[in-house]
């Protein structure tokens, strides 16, 4: 029915005189030309004249001029409801709107085809913004028929896509400029999990390598804004290890074992004046030492996967995961105060902030602390990332509530008579990543399956049965990564 | 307007009312003048007390609109654990006070060029007008006094250490050396009080104080902030340390430190007189609470409620303390790493054991004075005792610390109040040499919770002289502590005579990011 009703009203929007056919026909002549732009001018990635590249910077300036037209467009034809003086302004302000668009994408297109960018978020941006302008173009001739009162729906629809298609063509000219990240970047953690993760250039393949840990961090920091899937200047990507070996439009960038032959060192070592310097348009220089590792690491053969470098030592910090949020524990407050100050123990927030979670800290009354006190807590389990139980008087029965303590990042055993019987039970807490078991009667055998806990990074075993031998020598701290 | 009756040409004195301060001022201004509302606060304290001494301390807490409005008349604030603004990445902290300026070209700062300079002047266009103290601004020159000693690179990060740290070289990699530490006092009480408390003159709560005040305890039966004192050698010229170093200024002075004395009883008159025995003790502090009570609700002066807090932490010192201090139970392995000198009490090396022992125990604060290292003259002979007497203690403690478990949330700092002049005090002489009072650079380091552990951050100048790259004035410095805390400095305030006070001061201060994990 409404179908029917729309095709029919659309059929009432073919003009009937001489004028208005001409009008068509112009604006079917102008969108074919917008449409074959791209096929006759290709985006080959190859700079063009400097003439272009200088009006076409302009392009991010005048770009706002059509977005306000457009955002003012719906406000006045809803005001002209009440007010027929802004309905007349309305039909000015899209005719600016179609001249603002098809000003915008000759700026634009001069820019990409001047500057040689090409790439997935280049191609996204200016196909909507082709889109965008044959589509005010549609609203410029639907709209008489519409103010006439003749056919009633086509323009309000025609005009909500076109706003639509604006928001995400700017979305897509905006991450060209600041970057994909660019939005998402300060968003807080519980939304991010929502979006999509970064891409990195780093696979399974080369995990682990200098590559990964070293080369590819500076080119993703520097480089992958223009150098990138989304946008491609001179053809070169640099988001991943086969692209960055394939080269540009001037071909391979990095010459195995030749630092001085590859282009790529080339153009970072240039003085920072020349026109071909890279990181170009007044981006921050490559510090002196990541132009050193990209050095050597180009010199020692440009391997995906060598892990160090002769010559080369960096000191690495360990990165952690990223924390997860605790449950707010805050309605829980009365109980816990009731719990800790009949046991004596403290159960304190680890900040103001609930989602960080409790401490467990048991010193003042370690040595009556046992398995029955331990037990009594678990109902608050869950919010508790960090239990402090030294030298209390807790045994192997108490990995089984321990094992229900979801959120534990830190368990402190320290001197207590545990043997280690029952450690497997921590197996589930994906989140520890200390445990301190010196001074206990643990063995290796017992602390072995500890193994497998991915995110345990720091196990303490001094003064235990399951002390590695080497670190008998005092010079050897016990601190060790178990994976 | 009322006319002072001392005052003959001014007719009026101004009224607190008629000043220009803030309204809040005014009304506390009023509240303390009305006779009505003095009694009727004593009446509703009183009220509290008596509330407080039956439900015990803990019933009071757990009901927020009775703790928010009696906050400041409960009796001990200290004893509870407070939660910083953002998750902490240190719990507590062990500061090695090297108190007199240790030199830190001939122990960190490695100047390979100074050698070839050798007895030449330094160049005016280095000192820079910098002020003289008044031992060395009589000398007609001022000769450059290169290090006697040897540097090696040490560790995986082959950093740079004099042959002097042979232990200290041997955690390098654990360190985050900072060679742009500056400080603006050229004199040692000065320089000292604002290393300590942010600010030259006395008065001001120390950072230990301050994070008391922030965190709370963690251990009710310890205090929260503990003080070691290291025996003096009569051969080193050892500048004095006062309690104003660990004072807790305008702070309740239940923050303040606790001093362990080196040698007789740790804490003076903890224990029990000879006849009193423990019950005897306890209903005797049981009366002089009560008493202690009834002065407060008659003049609600709140260091009354210290007073009584101090009282009852000292009952319970007197079985936490020798229990801390007995280390008959530390096992060979501790003694072999401490060395033979941490047998003797009142030692560096023993000091840095207690302090182990105290960050296992929940101390928040642990400070270890360490005096001596005002080396005016004959550097060549005193520094080596020094670094002797100091080095293996760093060294066992940070590693102790790290094979426990302990270092990922203990934050150990190792600073002075300033460092010393690369140009000789007195005479220089082929294998001997002084060196003055340094303010514009000087090195520290720290390790552990929060900090980036092997690096060196800053750097001096070819004299050793000034800082070319990445200053960390001491109020960055202790905002960098507290940050590792869970605070920002800017917004841990205490209000007094009119100031939100902070540790760092009024002059802009940062966190610096270059030293954090």
């Amino acid at each position: 029915m409404f179908v029917n009703r729309l095709a029919s009203s659309a059929a009432r929007c073919i003009p009937k005189n001489k004028e208005t056919r001409a009008a068509w026909i112009t604006s079917l002549l102008l969108s074919i030309g917008l449409l074959l732009l791209p096929h006759v001018f290709k985006l080959d990635g190859r700079q063009h004249a400097n003439w272009q590249q200088f009006l076409g910077r302009f392009h991010p300036l005048a770009v706002h001029l059509p977005i306000g037209f457009l955002v003012l467009l719906p406000l006045l034809e809803i005001g002209g409801a009440f007010r027929f003086a802004l309905r007349e302004t309305a039909g000015f302000v899209l005719g600016l709107a179609l001249a603002a668009c098809l000003g915008s994408i000759a700026l634009g297109y001069l820019l990409a085809y001047g500057s040689g960018d090409s790439g997935a978020g280049v191609t996204r941006h200016m196909w909507g913004g082709i889109t965008l302008s044959i589509g005010v173009l549609i609203c410029v001739l639907a709209r008489p028929s519409w103010s006439s009162g003749e056919v009633p729906h086509v323009y309000p629809i025609l005009l909500t896509a076109v706003l639509l298609t604006l928001v995400w063509t700017a979305h897509q000219g905006g991450s060209l400029t600041h970057g994909t990240d660019y939005l998402t970047e300060y968003m807080p953690a519980p939304l991010k999990r929502w979006t999509k993760s970064h891409v990195s250039g780093v696979d399974a393949s080369n995990a682990g390598s200098f590559y990964a840990r070293h080369i590819h961090p500076v080119f993703d920091a520097n480089c992958v804004a223009c150098h990138g899937e989304s946008k491609t200047r001179g053809g070169l990507r640099l988001d991943s290890y086969d692209w960055l070996m394939k080269g540009g439009k001037d071909g391979a960038v990095i010459v195995d074992g030749d630092p001085a032959k590859s282009l790529l060192l080339q153009r970072i070592t240039l003085p920072v004046n020349d026109n071909h310097y890279m990181p170009a348009e007044g981006k921050p220089p490559l510090e002196p030492e990541e132009i050193a590792w990209i050095r050597a690491w180009i010199q020692q053969g440009a391997s995906p996967s060598i892990a160090n470098l002769d010559g080369i030592s960096i000191h690495e910090e360990h990165v952690a995961e990223p924390l997860q949020p605790v449950g707010d524990y805050s309605a829980l407050l009365p109980e816990i105060h009731q719990i800790d100050g009949a046991q004596g123990v403290k159960i304190v927030p680890v900040s103001s902030k609930p989602s960080d979670g409790l401490i467990l800290n048991t010193v003042d009354i370690a040595a009556h602390f046992d398995d029955a006190q331990l037990a009594k807590i678990q109902e608050f389990a869950p919010y508790i990332v960090e239990a402090d139980l030294a030298r209390t008087a807790v045994t192997d029965a108490s990995f089984d509530t321990l094992g229900k303590f979801t959120h534990l990042r830190a368990l402190d055993l320290a001197g207590t008579a545990v043997t280690g019987a029952g450690l497997t039970k921590l197996a589930g807490l994906t989140q520890l990543t200390y445990l301190n078991l010196s001074g206990t009667k643990v063995t290796s055998a017992a602390v072995a399956p500890l193994g497998s806990m991915k995110n345990l990074h720091h196990l303490y075993l001094f003064n235990s049965p399951a002390e590695p031998a080497s670190a008998m020598n005092a010079m050897q701290p016990i601190a060790r990564n178990v994976q | 307007m009322k006319q002072h009756p001392f005052c003959t040409d001014c007719e009026q004195i101004p009224q607190v009312m008629d000043l220009p301060i803030a309204e809040s001022v005014k009304q506390q201004w009023a509240e303390l003048e009305t006779r009505r509302n003095f009694l009727g606060r004593s009446g509703k304290v009183l009220g509290w007390a008596a509330l407080a001494s039956l439900m015990g301390e803990r019933g009071l807490r757990s009901e927020p609109t009775a703790t928010s409005t009696t906050a400041q008349h409960k009796t001990s604030s200290a004893g509870e654990f407070k939660p910083p603004p953002f998750a902490p990445k240190a719990k507590r902290a062990i500061y090695l006070f090297m108190s007199g300026g240790p030199p830190q070209m001939d122990l960190f700062d490695y100047k390979p060029g100074l050698p070839a300079l050798y007895n030449k002047d330094l160049p005016d266009s280095v000192r820079g007008g910098q002020q003289l103290t008044g031992m060395s601004s009589g000398q007609a020159r001022f000769p450059i006094a290169p290090s006697h000693w040897q540097f090696k690179r040490r560790g995986k990060t082959g950093t740079w250490i004099s042959e002097l740290l042979p232990y200290t070289g041997q955690i390098v990699d654990d360190l985050t050396i900072i060679k742009s530490t500056n400080t603006d006092a050229i004199n040692h009480e000065p320089a000292i009080m604002l290393m300590n408390t942010g600010n030259m003159n006395a008065g001001k709560p120390c950072l230990g104080s301050w994070l008391s005040y922030g965190l709370g305890s963690m251990n009710d039966n310890l205090p929260t902030f503990m003080v070691l004192q290291t025996k003096t050698n009569p051969k080193q010229n050892n500048q004095p340390v006062s309690s104003r170093l660990w004072s807790s200024g305008y702070l309740s002075s239940e923050y303040a430190g606790v001093g362990l004395r080196s040698d007789g009883d740790p804490v003076l008159y903890l224990s029990d007189p000879n006849g009193v025995d423990h019950v005897v003790r306890r209903n005797m502090l049981d009366a002089v609470e009560a008493i202690n009570r009834q002065t407060f609700a008659e003049l609600g002066d709140p260091e009354t409620n210290s007073r009584i807090a101090e009282y009852e932490m000292a009952f319970r010192m007197q079985t936490s303390v020798p229990e801390l201090v007995d280390l008959s139970k530390e096992p060979q392995s501790t003694w072999d790493l401490y060395g033979p000198d941490a047998r003797e009490p009142g030692t560096f090396a023993h000091n840095c054991l207690l302090a182990r022992r105290m960050a296992e125990r929940g101390v928040r604060f642990t400070q270890i004075y360490k005096r001596g290292w005002d080396v005016h003259v004959n550097v060549t002979g005193i520094l080596p005792i020094l670094c002797q007497e100091t080095d293996r203690g760093c060294y066992a403690l940070v590693t102790d610390l790290k094979r426990r478990g302990l270092l990922d949330d203990t934050l150990v700092v190792w600073a002075g109040e300033f460092g010393r002049t690369v140009y000789s005090q007195g005479g220089l002489t082929a294998d001997n040499y002084g060196r003055d009072h340094h303010p514009r650079c000087f090195t520290s380091w720290m390790a552990g919770g929060g900090v980036r552990a092997g690096i060196t951050y800053g750097e001096t100048d070819d004299y050793c002289y000034n800082v070319v790259k990445d200053p960390v004035p001491v109020r960055d410095f202790n905002a960098t502590i507290l940050h590792c805390f869970g605070f920002d400095h800017n917004k841990f305030t205490y209000q007094s005579q009119g100031l939100d006070q902070k540790l760092t001061g009024t002059t802009p201060a940062s966190v610096v990011q270059g030293l954090l994990a």
